[in-house]
């Protein structure tokens, strides 16, 4: 995949400006692929891709503009472009029958008290929130990890994925339904709460 | 008296949550918050739910080799560093 040969900022203090900028910015980046990709391979690859596609780029990168907004959005470009043909999509979500606070609700009414809700998602494995993200459909899924995971405001998502805001506010609201029945399921199975 | 009510203030939290609420809507809605124990409950639990969201999967381990690649990449394309 990551085939492309960089051609390389010429100037020493732009290498110097992307080492500084860009590079610590990878862990976030990483952990974004694999909510994307969900596999560590093509996440790996994926990553590089996106790092060799900035270092190409970077030159035309304007100083003091949203460094992070941009390589996400070329994190988000390549992923569309180059992994989504070869992604099995899940299953569309039929959410228009979950209702706003589901979560909320289904644990007030499995009578978790108030108190106790939050350290009910505190509970919930690491693992299981990461694949109920995953799970989502893309377009979802993208918006909730731009907004909750990697704190994007609505008006950089929008720029970020080349769509209205309305439409990010949108999918985020819709997402975020979606991803709280998921949780809900897991935290049943998990014997989160007493039925 | 609070001049928004309950419906309101529910639709509201989510773009209040999200940082998407300036001026006279934010203070609006946080007054509301501040006299209102039942939205202030479900305004408390989504934000947990976002703060736990961030924290499970925001904690990815990035492979040393990936990292050590990216480096590479960059160092050798500087004339100026001895290569590795």
């Amino acid at each position: 995949m990551a085939s492309s040969q960089a051609a390389p900022p010429q100037d020493a203090a732009l290498r110097e400006r992307f080492e500084r900028d860009v590079l610590p910015l990878l862990p976030s980046l990483y952990g974004a692929a694999l909510r994307l990709t969900r596999n560590p391979q093509d996440a790996d690859d994926l990553v590089q891709e996106t790092y060799l596609r900035a270092y190409r780029g970077f030159g035309g990168f304007q100083e003091g503009t949203n460094i992070r907004a941009w390589m996400y959005r070329i994190l988000t470009n390549t992923f569309i472009n180059s992994y989504r043909k070869k992604q099995r999509e899940p299953v569309t979500v039929q959410d228009g029958e979950v209702e706003d606070w589901y979560l909320y609700d289904k644990l007030g009414e499995s009578g978790v008290e108030a108190s106790a809700e939050t350290e009910v998602l505190e509970r919930i494995p690491d693992e299981d929130v990461q694949q109920a993200l995953e799970d989502l459909p893309e377009n979802f899924r993208m918006a909730v990890l731009l907004a909750d995971v990697e704190g994007f405001s609505y008006k950089e998502i929008a720029e970020i994925l080349g769509i209205p805001i309305g439409t990010v506010m949108s999918r985020l609201h819709r997402g975020r339904k979606a991803l709280q029945k998921a949780l809900w399921q897991t935290v049943r199975e998990r014997g989160l709460v007493t039925d | 008296m609070s001049p928004i009510d309950c419906e309101h203030a529910l639709r509201q939290i989510e773009l209040y949550l999200d940082g998407e609420l300036v001026g006279f809507e934010r203070v609006e809605i946080e007054r509301h918050l501040g006299e209102c124990s039942p939205c202030s409950g479900h305004s408390e639990f989504q934000r947990r739910l976002k703060q736990m969201l961030r924290a499970k999967c925001g904690c990815d381990e990035v492979p040393a080799e990936l990292i050590e690649r990216i480096r590479s990449m960059v160092e050798a394309s500087d004339p100026h560093r001895p290569a590795r």
